[in-house]
């Protein structure tokens, strides 16, 4: 009894000292955006900032964070929505017809695995030579390489999942295989093609390599703009701070709410989790 | 299955519509109809458009020197950007290396320390779901501002982590602007941001694992490690494989957190490869150069994902 007890105490403490090692950092930086820069500079370190007021957030924001969240927000929105709408009837398709046998399947897959450093250099000429650079449609056109592979792969595996008898039925009563696709696989889809919609979006709003690559100043998403304010000459922490918040807020709440299929995503569906 | 629904619809509803059920669920038929494809159609044109093409487009480029600050007019030099990156060029092999020691190093440790928490999780009871959700929180932020953590903590006059490791009588070291150092202190972010990954993926497969198996094994006198070693290991063998590839692909392209937190120094102590094609685009605006070491990095990944793909064809029938 009592070596039980130990025994469950020493998993508690390892996943405490876990917890402790993998959040703190979040912590601390959630912590430096209310602190004034003294309190940033101050040594030793200030774990508590003496007042907890919000105006980095409203300076940043009126600043530079503001564009680079609407920016942010307009790509990854945009990319999304995109990546629906070209990559669900693929999912369809691959799933209930195996069109293109495993061939195209892995073919799919395989872009998705593709390297933003390799096509970031071909991307920037090409949309050089469409002027396409530092515009909303360079990202959103880029970051389809990833994104459309994802929610093929992704997407498919819900309709693997769904029973066939629904979408057959209606074959029989005359409707269109279009019918049958928009009418019931889609619908019975919906939550994984909003789970695989929510992922894409955060694989957009993190993106910084093609982003750094092919916009300038028209166009600054927020891991742009952060990377900005880091190699600026008076590094305002308590708005780096505020604005890394704003960037990593909306990705923490997925985080949490949707934790069974984010590894199922990162892992191109290796694993189900 | 498929001949059964097919004889049971046939004789339901007639030729017409029958006919169409019939071809709907073929799983191992080689024609799809045309509606089928049609429905890739985009998809294809989407990857094509946005992969294939401008890696044609900048196959050609590779044959070019172009330098918009010298020479903005593009002229044919064949091979001879390949030839300078396997021969000429001082920078471009340490840069791989480093890549190399990034994934060697990051894959190694990730994977005995996922291995390690992933067991301990699994001895959790309800309260797994929970804190499986919050080791996702970094797994999940952007690159860039596991950076920005980075540039903060790892501050060596006002930073808190060498406050902590003076406080147990530790003299940290200059994290990020130390050559010897700034490279490992890369690892250690990705290893923050990736350690958790590992650990809930093999934590997943782990809970797949045959009990009786282990039952008849533990009555048999086998001993912890021994269980460990000949059957746990062995059954997740497939799975650690996948793993380690999608890492080690994940860890050559490391490019945000060395951008934020040392812009590939101090010296070029953590210019990696994708850094270094940056360096060379962006730069030094040397797009034909740039070009030709993209090539050769995405020879390198796709040996990788080659091998990746296969191991889950297999895994996936």
């Amino acid at each position: 009894m009592s070596r039980r007890i130990a025994k469950d105490g020493l998993t508690w403490l390892v996943i405490a000292v876990a917890l402790a090692f993998f959040l703190l950092p979040v912590v601390w930086i959630l912590l430096t955006s209310f602190k004034a820069q003294g309190e940033v500079f101050h040594y030793p370190p200030v774990f508590w900032p003496k007042n907890i007021d919000f105006r980095h957030y409203s300076s940043v924001l009126q600043g530079p964070g503001g564009h680079a969240l609407k920016d942010s927000l307009v790509v990854a929105s945009a990319n999304t929505a995109l990546a629906l709408l070209v990559g669900v009837p693929t999912a369809y398709s691959i799933s209930r017809f195996r069109v293109g046998g495993q061939n195209l399947a892995f073919w799919i897959l395989s872009i998705r695995m593709f390297p933003p450093v390799a096509s970031a250099v071909p991307l920037f000429l090409l949309f050089r030579k469409y002027q396409l650079l530092d515009s909303y449609w360079a990202l959103i056109i880029a970051y389809l390489t990833f994104n459309v592979p994802f929610v093929v792969w992704f997407v498919k595996g819900f309709f693997d999942d769904l029973p066939r008898d629904l979408e057959e039925a209606a074959l029989v009563d005359g409707a269109t295989r279009w019918r049958a696709f928009t009418g019931i696989a889609l619908r019975l889809a919906v939550p994984g093609i909003v789970t695989s919609a929510l992922l894409a979006f955060v694989f957009s709003w993190n993106e910084f390599l093609l982003a750094l690559f092919l916009t300038r100043s028209q166009v600054r998403t927020l891991p742009v703009a952060l990377a900005n304010l880091v190699g600026g000459h008076e590094i305002q922490w308590g708005e780096i701070g505020a604005l890394t918040v704003v960037a990593i807020v909306p990705v923490v709440v997925l985080a949490l709410a949707l934790q069974r299929y984010v590894v199922r995503g990162l892992a191109f569906g290796a694993v189900k989790g | 299955m498929a001949t059964t629904r097919r004889q049971g619809t046939g004789t339901a509803a007639g030729r017409g519509p029958a006919a169409l059920v019939a071809r709907l669920p073929r799983p191992h038929g080689t024609s799809a109809p045309l509606f089928a494809w049609l429905m890739v159609l985009p998809t294809v044109i989407v990857l094509l458009a946005v992969t294939i093409y401008p890696l044609i487009y900048s196959l050609r480029e590779s044959f070019y020197r172009i330098e918009l600050s010298f020479s903005p007019i593009p002229h044919w030099v064949g091979l001879q950007n390949y030839v300078d990156a396997f021969t000429h060029d001082p920078r471009f092999w340490p840069a791989m290396g480093r890549s190399f020691y990034l994934v060697g190093l990051g894959v190694a440790i990730e994977l005995i320390l996922g291995f390690a928490l992933a067991l301990v999780l699994n001895r959790l009871g309800r309260a797994r779901t929970v804190v499986t959700a919050l080791l996702l929180v970094p797994v999940m932020i952007a690159p860039v501002a596991v950076a920005i953590e980075g540039v903060v903590i790892f501050n060596n006059s006002w930073g808190p982590l060498n406050y902590l490791l003076a406080q147990i009588g530790v003299h940290g070291p200059v994290w990020l602007g130390d050559r010897s150092v700034a490279l490992n202190s890369i690892l250690l972010a990705d290893g923050w941001q990736w350690t958790p990954f590992v650990a809930i993926i093999i934590a997943a497969g782990l809970r797949t694992l045959p009990e009786e198996q282990y039952e008849a094994a533990a009555v048999d006198g086998a001993g912890r490690w021994q269980l460990f070693r000949t059957m746990t290991l062995p059954l997740l063998q497939p799975l650690i494989i996948v793993t380690v590839l999608i890492r080690a692909m994940d860890i050559f392209k490391t490019f945000d957190t060395i951008y934020v937190m040392t812009g590939g120094g101090p010296g070029s102590a953590t210019e990696t490869a994708s850094f270094y094609t940056y360096l060379q685009g962006l730069q030094f605006f040397s797009f034909g150069y740039a070009a030709a070491i993209s090539y050769i990095q995405l020879i390198v990944i796709t040996v990788v994902a080659t091998l990746l793909v296969r191991r889950m064809r297999k895994g996936l029938g």
